[in-house]
């Protein structure tokens, strides 16, 4: 019905367009009448007016609609003890007559027994309530539709009417076009804060159980302690102490994503190069799209590439020249971290190499400078910027991965920098924190926000620091 | 005028050029006087930018373009030759273009570019007054010299343009190949590169390319007249712009075409 009702308001704007645009047409040519605006500003205008009256109030139903059926239903002529209800009691109600409304009124001979039974179980009272729902249902249906296509026609033909010589559409259409855009942008500004609020409360609530300085400074992760002791007798302080260390995390993050950054930067960095400075053009139809399509290979295929194959190569080779490799290593996520962060780094820079005007490199070139003199004194620092752009989407890309660690590394927090050590990550420690029954009144599920919060901290710090860089570099060259 | 073999810096003979199938500049034979400043005029699409551009082997990473003829570099070495290679030879065949062009680093570093490149500079010092040298001779020295480091695409349109020339003339070419070095500026830049393009002519020789005829009558000694890829007339500036023997120059000097 929505879809419907939808396509047709499509259609009405559409129409609306031209019904406007073609009046003040028709007051230029025929009436002879100067008009303030172009005759396009005049269509927007008269869809401008017909739509937004009636999209804001659909939405205020859409918003208040819960509100709307309480009202309606929830009477206290019906339920004489309402007042006294708690919360999750009325919820169960609403519940309850939400599903009666739909049968109550089918005759008898449609109803399975089960929604027969569930008929007679309910009382007299929550019948009548059901069938208000039912017709409050009805009624809101009707207003949707009517909103919905009645109003925006009678709002457009107002509009229409009200076209004249001395109406100004433009500075009208174009203050409302401001607002949408504002709007548009501030929507995804309070998102983001939205969803760093969520993180931050219940990161507080995390550090009512455990200290943040424990938490932060500590090098003992086993989280596991919190769970063995029964949530209502309370946590044990000591316990909780060395339960959620944050420290091997943290090494373990930096391990695995700097080994993914060693693999990733001279292989991305110089693919680039290849493919924007010396691959025919051929070539690089063929080769930038097959690199790209590694970063298109879902990161549990890595996962177990990484645990499969790569893990084992690299413990029997560990072991013929006599080191000691885990089965499970850090270096075997990172390198296939690092695989699958190289089209982030390659193709990127072959953008920002392939955008570097050719007037620089005719420069170069008729100074009698060679391609890889050009490459490496004017083009690569020209693109820097946006190489070292390219880089860091690379490493929050490296950090923030999941799955590969999650089958190639380990579960266990490892206080290590040896890559042939096993280790674990942040974000695979917010997976097993909340995988299984999870309740969040525990600190062992609370810790994943406390993790995230971090995580998210961290590639904000290393934004700000890489724009920095970045300033800098321009100030100097641009 | 006699005729002699180190008179002329290039000499070039039955010069063609293909874009594919297309041909761009054709049967084309002519030599430059050493310093002498030479304009290359003729209606767009004519071909003179790309033979500007064969002079200094710039065509060569255009994959269709495909040059034949003879070159000459001084009468003896064959620019297309295997006796020189392009890096040394773009050493001797310094070129402007049309839009300044400065890298994006220090006014300094933009000079010094090429005289690091080849090793014209053994200590800093020497590369100082080269830069400081290039830049006098280029007539930019006294605007630019207390901000050396700053950032040359921060300069005027007209200063970078000089900048450009200085560029060029840091590494000590025989030759300057410029392609329209004054299209993009203003009427007040563009008097200044002329004036410095008649002072260059002291030392270096010059062959531009220019859409604007008074600006070819104004700097050159000579001037060769292209048209459809076909080197139409070839001769002293005053004689091609007051009685040239063909009628098609005439019909493109008095502005009846072009």
């Amino acid at each position: 019905m929505i879809y419907f009702a939808l396509l047709i308001l499509v259609i009405i704007s559409y129409l609306f367009y031209y019904i406007g645009k073609k009046r003040a047409l028709n007051l230029k040519f025929n009436g002879n009448i100067k008009l303030s605006s172009q005759p396009d500003y005049f269509g927007y205008y008269v869809v401008l007016m017909a739509l937004i009256p009636a999209l804001l109030m659909w939405f205020g139903l859409l918003l208040f609609k819960g509100n709307f059926q309480e009202m309606f239903v929830m009477s206290p002529i019906l339920f004489p003890d309402i007042s006294t209800w708690s919360d999750g009691k009325l919820g169960l109600i609403l519940n309850k007559l939400n599903n009666l409304s739909v049968i109550v009124n089918l005759p008898l001979d449609d109803l399975t027994n089960g929604e027969k039974s569930i008929l007679n179980m309910a009382s007299e009272n929550e019948l009548t309530a059901a069938k208000n729902l039912a017709n409050f249902d009805k009624i809101y249906g009707w207003s949707n539709l009517t909103l919905f296509i009645i109003l925006p026609i009678i709002l457009g033909f107002l509009a229409t009417r009200s076209i004249s010589g001395k109406l100004n559409a433009q500075p009208i259409v174009e203050k409302i076009i401001t607002y949408i855009i504002k709007g548009s942008s501030y929507i995804a500004i309070l998102i983001t804060i939205g969803i760093f609020l969520s993180l931050v409360f219940e990161a507080i609530n995390f550090f009512r159980y455990v200290n943040p300085v424990d938490f932060f400074f500590s090098t003992g992760w086993n989280p596991n302690r919190a769970f063995v002791v029964d949530a209502s007798e309370g946590f044990d302080k000591d316990d909780l102490e060395n339960a959620f260390g944050f420290i091997p995390l943290l090494t373990g993050t930096l391990l695995i994503a700097t080994v993914a950054m060693i693999v990733a930067i001279p292989l991305g960095l110089m693919s680039a190069i290849y493919l924007a400075e010396y691959a025919s053009k051929r070539v690089r139809d063929i080769a930038k799209p097959i690199i790209e399509i590694l970063a298109g290979i879902p990161t549990v295929v890595y996962g177990f590439f990484a645990a499969l194959s790569l893990a084992p190569f690299i413990k029997d080779v560990g072991e013929s020249v006599g080191l000691p490799v885990s089965a499970e290593s850090a270096l075997a996520a990172g390198l296939a971290m690092g695989v699958m962060i190289i089209p982030f780094v390659s193709s990127l820079s072959d953008d920002v190499i392939k955008a570097v005007p050719q007037s620089l490199r005719d420069g170069s070139y008729a100074l009698g400078a060679t391609r890889s003199e050009t490459i490496k004194k004017v083009i690569l620092p020209a693109a820097l910027a946006g190489i070292m752009g390219s880089f860091l989407l690379a490493v929050s890309r490296a950090i923030g991965e999941t799955m590969i660690v999650v089958m190639a590394a380990s579960l266990r927090a490892n206080l290590t920098f040896n890559p042939l050590e096993p280790a674990t990550t942040i974000t695979t420690q917010i997976v097993t924190s909340l995988i299984g029954d999870v309740e969040f009144d525990n600190p062992k599920t609370l810790v994943a926000f406390a993790l995230g919060l971090t995580l998210f901290l961290m590639t904000l710090l290393l934004n700000i620091l890489a724009i920095t860089i970045v300033k800098k570099y321009r100030e100097k060259y641009e | 005028m006699v005729e002699q073999v180190n008179s002329f810096a290039i000499k070039t003979k039955n010069v063609s050029v293909h874009y594919g199938n297309k041909m761009a500049i054709d049967d084309v034979t002519i030599n430059f006087t050493k310093n002498d400043v030479t304009s290359l005029i003729g209606p767009s699409g004519c071909g003179k930018s790309t033979f500007l551009r064969c002079l200094n082997r710039m065509n060569d990473v255009i994959d269709s373009c495909k040059v034949q003829g003879e070159f000459l570099l001084n009468g003896v070495t064959d620019i297309y030759g295997d006796s020189i290679q392009v890096e040394t030879l773009r050493e001797k065949i310094g070129m402007v273009f049309q839009k300044p062009n400065p890298f994006p680093k220090s006014i300094f570093e933009n000079v010094a570019y090429g005289p690091k490149i080849h090793g014209l500079a053994s200590t800093q010092s020497e590369l100082n007054d080269i830069v400081m040298d290039s830049l006098n001779r280029a007539g930019l020295y006294e605007e630019v010299k207390d901000r050396m480091d700053d950032i040359a695409t921060g300069l005027s349109g007209g200063q970078q343009q000089r900048l450009c020339i200085a560029r060029a003339i840091a590494i000590r070419p025989e030759i300057i190949l410029m392609d329209e070095p004054c299209s993009a500026l203003d009427p007040i830049a563009t008097a200044r590169i002329e004036e410095l393009i008649n002072e260059l002519k002291e030392n270096y020789t010059i062959i531009i390319v220019t859409h604007s005829m008074s600006q070819a009558s104004r700097i050159s000694q000579r001037t060769a007249f292209f048209h459809l890829g076909k080197l139409i007339e070839h001769g002293d500036t005053s004689k091609i712009f007051t009685k040239p023997d063909k009628e098609q120059t005439n019909d493109y000097i008095t502005g009846r075409f072009g």
